[in-house]
């Protein structure tokens, strides 16, 4: 289900990523690639110029700063630079004396897990960003205070948060990767590269920064437009390099050893991957400014979607020892990573075209209306399968914990959930399912309301027949909201049948006869449930003893035997109420005693038949014993006749 | 006393007398938020003392004592073991010299060469808003430079002090509050000084004579600069050069210690037990940066301790002070003075890694305690 979503998504994405060129796919194929060769052409021309201009315009500018810099005015925004910065640090220095050990103690925790390193990776973060922000807003807010020299304040707030960003990278890196803590890092990765690799991501990161916002600046500064092209294509070329020669020199290896055992079939090398993805974005960025983002968000996707699921599962290695079920939430955190994957990248790539989605979604292009909702159906399935995967692994873990269900032994305070909780996991999937389906086709454009309609018209004459079904379903209902029986129960129904419960489902309970068969009651027939194992049982039975003996040594006994019952380490815990005895008839020949007790539910056959044995050795003692039955017969034979 | 806390003494004091002399410039820049009359009226206060017979040579040799301690810490140094603060120290005080030399040279040496010169703020300042607003920067750039590296200074010294808990609540916001109220004070006498070079020619003609005249002995000045300048870079490369020998000599000998928790670290022969633990990523607490003030770094020698360099004077005043009153354990060594010199040393580290200052300042709390309780879970 899973890989099915995931290409599901990829295809939503591509049809939603590249609307532009759904747009133009009434032109034919050869007008379109005409049409783009021209434009990578302009651009390329353009970039050429900038070659050509920016030295003039580079030292018109140099110039021009020196002049406005070198004098009382200049000077006045140095001070004033300076003094945002002192501000900055200062507030920053008083934040770090607090905050400094926190943060050593974190270095310095040793680690289990990788999910710890995560929660201390996410701390470590938030003491770092704190200090930035803290510096940022000490600077900006104090910027506020002075008079400055003309267009010299937009600039300091642009330096500063592009040094925030660029702060926030190195720290961003440096917590994923770890330099020189290597148990806190949060990626596979060699520690000995680490430093470096750092080191790498940072410089590339603070190049490609540096090549989007300076030459914003210059431009809207001082007009220098050729400058600016040429600073931003030094940048981003330099942040290609690096990247191109960091891609083969961190990735080249193969990730294990490569022993005659474990022999890998060869693939593409990931450097080469990498620097083929490095190097194709770099030249779309030169031949088209905004589509060259396109293929870099298509990739990461689709990267990020075949890499999720070892990346989330990393973080849930550590602990082996916990069963299937308890892997609910790298699940759930898995298909919530997934979904927010796809967004982020739907959203950076109509930000990178400069398509604002609410045009999207009014787009007449009959291609991209099908891209959105195949889109939205996606979303859908995403969501029901995130609610679907929470319900089900909660559901099984408490199952699990439970344990293994067993119907024909005493059910215990846990029976209700067993009885409940498999019951919740259908109806939610039938409930999901349906929900699924419905919205999917409303998604699609496809009106349900006729739909919903005609089962309504079908709903009439199916109604008739499913009568009994929907009183079976609505009794059910409430048999289970008022705990009339539980899964191991032995109930007794109103139409007589009685057994063990094993089984309950929406529509009917299965009944196990302690002879054997089993019977399916739909709960609208099960009438007046008698239970008969809730809470105690009173046993009475009957003790016929010959008409001599005396009726209160009887009592005594019986009592006595009660008493020692009770004080059994074995029986005595199941004896709620303690065997009593008393005189209950008297027959020809027979006195009959009545003798009770009180016990669990299903504990009284045992205690009878232990009563009974003891009862007999007691009357043994006595020289007695149970009324024989053996009637007396009289016979009055005459006296001696004598001899006549 | 003894060589090594003679150097840390020398070093501190050379540099409390350079911090006066610069907190009293800088305060004194700071009444310009007032007027340019009273920065100079409060100047006969503020920086005459510094003139005197008394207060000249004591500032002339605390800056050579400085200036010489600082190169001489770089040509003793063993490794690359800095903390960030350390680096932004180091560089910061590499830096300072050239940069400041040009302002020194013009308004000590100018009154000697120039007997008619006048070195008022007024001066100085209408030269920096006016005329060459380059050295502007320059001394801008400075006055921050200085004054971290001197902030820095005290700060890492007075913290590690019980007296800190009382002081520490004035002295660390006026530490932040020195240069920026100083440099508040430049922007708004600036201001004053423009508008009266605007308006008052009698004045602006006094400023352009005497830029004249400082113009004309600027190649004499510009000879003693490169001198000195000359020297000083001779003497960094030699520290550095110094360094740099060290560092390749011992390359060649390798040791290895092991420490509590399994842990194991190597190392060129002659790194202290802390650049050891510090080059291989062993969590180690060292909160005075190695400079023997702390004793945070203190470990217990279960083994080797013959291998180990022999306690010297800063380590066992430090041990006398941590160990407050009881009788110093022998088995306990300063990680960062205790240097590796053979095989088979193993120590246990007894402070956590996350300990801070205050485990300077109240040695016994962090050790209550009986077995060190290293780095649990924070």
């Amino acid at each position: 289900m899973t890989t099915v979503l995931r290409m599901l998504c990829g295809v939503a994405l591509l049809f939603a990523a590249s609307s532009p060129a759904f747009a133009a796919a009434e032109h034919s194929l050869a007008e379109l690639s005409m049409g783009a060769l021209a434009e990578s052409k302009a651009r390329i021309e353009t970039l050429a110029g900038n070659f050509a201009q920016a030295p003039g315009e580079l030292r018109q500018l140099t110039e021009q700063t020196r002049k406005s810099m070198m004098s009382g005015t200049g000077v006045r925004g140095f001070t004033y630079l300076l003094i945002l910065l002192l501000v900055g640090g200062a507030a920053e220095w008083l934040y770090w004396t607090y905050a400094y050990s926190p943060l050593r103690a974190i270095h310095a925790t040793s680690v289990e897990t990788p999910l710890q390193a995560l929660r201390l990776g996410l701390r470590h973060l938030l003491l770092r960003v704190s200090g930035m922000l803290l510096f940022t807003f000490a600077a900006i807010g104090v910027s506020a205070a002075f008079t400055w020299p003309a267009g010299m304040h937009e600039l300091i707030i642009a330096s500063t948060l592009l040094l925030l960003s660029l702060r926030l990278a190195w720290v961003a890196v440096s917590i994923i990767v770890a330099p020189g803590r290597p148990q806190l890092k949060l990626v596979p990765v060699d520690p000995a590269r680490a430093r470096w690799l750092a080191a790498t991501v940072v410089v590339a990161l603070s190049l490609l920064a540096f090549g989007q916002f300076v030459p914003t600046i210059l431009v809207r500064a001082a007009e220098a437009r050729h400058a600016a092209g040429l600073l931003r294509f030094a940048a981003y070329a330099a942040a290609t390099l690096i990247l191109l020669v960091g891609a083969f020199a961190f990735f080249s290896r193969p990730s294990g050893p490569r022993g005659a055992a474990q022999m890998r079939l060869p693939i593409i090398p990931r450097s080469f991957l990498l620097a083929l993805l490095v190097a194709a974005v770099f030249v779309a960025w030169v031949m088209s400014e905004r589509v060259a983002a396109v293929p870099v968000i298509v990739a990461i996707v689709i990267a990020l979607q075949l890499g999720l699921r070892d990346m989330v599962y990393f973080y849930w290695r550590g602990d082996g020892e916990s069963g299937e079920a308890e892997r609910a939430l790298p699940a759930i955190v898995l298909s919530l990573a997934r979904f927010v994957v796809v967004l982020a990248g739907i959203g950076a790539a109509a930000l990178a075209l400069d398509t604002p989605l609410t045009a999207l979604a009014e787009s007449v292009s009959p291609w991209v209306r099908i891209g959105l909702r195949l889109l939205g159906v996606a979303v859908l399935a995403l969501l029901a399968h995130g609610v679907w995967i929470a319900v089900k692994s909660v559901v099984d873990h408490r199952l699990a914990g439970i344990g293994p269900v067993d119907p024909h032994h005493t059910p215990d305070a846990s029976s209700r959930l067993l009885t409940l909780l498999p019951l919740l996991r259908v109806t939610t999937a039938v409930v999901l399912m349906v929900l699924l389906v419905l919205s999917s086709l409303w998604a699609l454009g496809i009106e349900i309301t006729p739909l919903l309609a005609g089962a309504g018209v079908l709903g009439i004459a199916l109604g008739f027949g499913a009568q009994a079904l929907v009183r079976d379903v609505i009794a059910g209902i409430f048999f289970l909201a008022e705990d009339a029986f539980r899964v191991g129960e032995y109930v007794e129904s109103g139409t007589n049948t009685k057994g063990t419960v094993e089984r309950i489902t929406l529509r009917s309970v299965a009944l196990r006869h302690h002879n054997g068969p089993l019977h399916f009651v739909p709960y609208g027939s099960l009438g007046t449930v008698r239970n008969q194992s809730r809470d105690w049982v009173i046993d009475k039975f009957n003790l016929p003893l010959p008409i001599e003996v005396e009726s209160e040594t009887i009592r005594k006994m019986i009592k006595k035997i009660g008493e020692d019952m009770k004080s059994d380490p074995e029986l005595g815990g199941f004896l709620l109420e303690p065997l009593k005895g008393k005189l209950y008839r008297v027959d020809p020949g027979v006195k009959i005693f009545r003798c009770k007790f009180r016990s669990p539910p299903g504990k009284q056959f045992d205690l009878r038949a232990s009563a009974l044995k003891r009862i007999e050795a007691a009357l043994k003692k006595l020289g007695l014993g149970f009324a024989d039955g053996r009637q007396t017969v009289l016979m009055h034979t005459p006296a001696a006749i004598p001899p006549a | 006393m003894h060589a090594g806390t003679v150097v840390r003494n020398l070093r501190l004091f050379s540099g409390l007398i350079l911090m006066a002399f610069v907190t009293g410039h800088l305060a004194n820049l700071s009444i310009g938020i007032h007027s340019l009359a009273a920065m100079e009226a409060w100047r006969a206060h503020l920086m005459d003392p510094w003139h005197s017979a008394l207060g000249q040579p004591l500032l002339l040799a605390a800056v050579c004592i400085h200036v010489a301690l600082g190169l001489y810490a770089i040509s003793v140094r063993r490794s690359m073991t800095l903390s960030r603060t350390d680096v932004v120290q180091l560089v910061l005080g590499l830096l300072t010299p050239p940069l400041l030399l040009n302002h020194v040279v013009v308004t000590y040496m100018a009154d000697q060469v120039t007997p008619d010169f006048d070195s008022a703020y007024g001066m100085m300042l209408a030269v920096y808003w006016k005329f060459s607003p380059g050295y502007a920067f320059q001394q801008l750039f400075v006055v921050v430079i200085v004054w971290v590296h001197a902030a820095l200074g005290l700060y890492s010294w007075l913290v590690l002090k019980p007296v800190w808990r009382r002081i520490g609540g004035f002295v660390l916001p006026l530490l932040f509050a020195v240069p920026i109220v100083a440099l508040i004070g430049f922007a708004e006498s600036g201001k004053e000084v423009l508008a009266k070079l605007a308006n008052d020619p009698a004045w602006q003609t006094h400023i352009t004579d005497n830029i004249g005249s400082i113009v004309k002995v600027t190649s004499k000045l510009d000879v003693l600069q490169g001198q000195i300048l000359t020297t000083y870079g001779a003497l960094l490369l030699l520290a550095a050069a110094v360094f740099g020998a060290r560092m390749l000599r011992d390359r060649l000998t390798p040791v290895r210690i092991a420490y509590d928790g399994g842990l194991s670290a190597q190392g060129r022969r002659g790194l202290s037990v802390l650049e050891l633990s510090l080059l291989n990523d062993v969590p180690h607490a060292h909160v005075c940066s190695a400079r023997g003030r702390c004793g945070t770094c203190r470990v217990h020698v279960d083994a080797g301790a013959q291998a180990l360099s022999p306690v010297n004077d800063i380590e066992s005043a430090t041990l006398a002070r941590v160990s407050e009153r009881k009788p110093v354990d022998p088995g306990v060594r300063l990680a960062c003075q205790a240097r590796v010199l053979g095989a088979g040393v193993a120590v246990t580290r007894l402070l956590p890694a996350y300990a801070d200052a205050s485990a300077a300042r109240l040695p016994q709390d962090w050790l209550a305690g009986a077995a060190p309780a290293r780095n649990p879970a924070p």
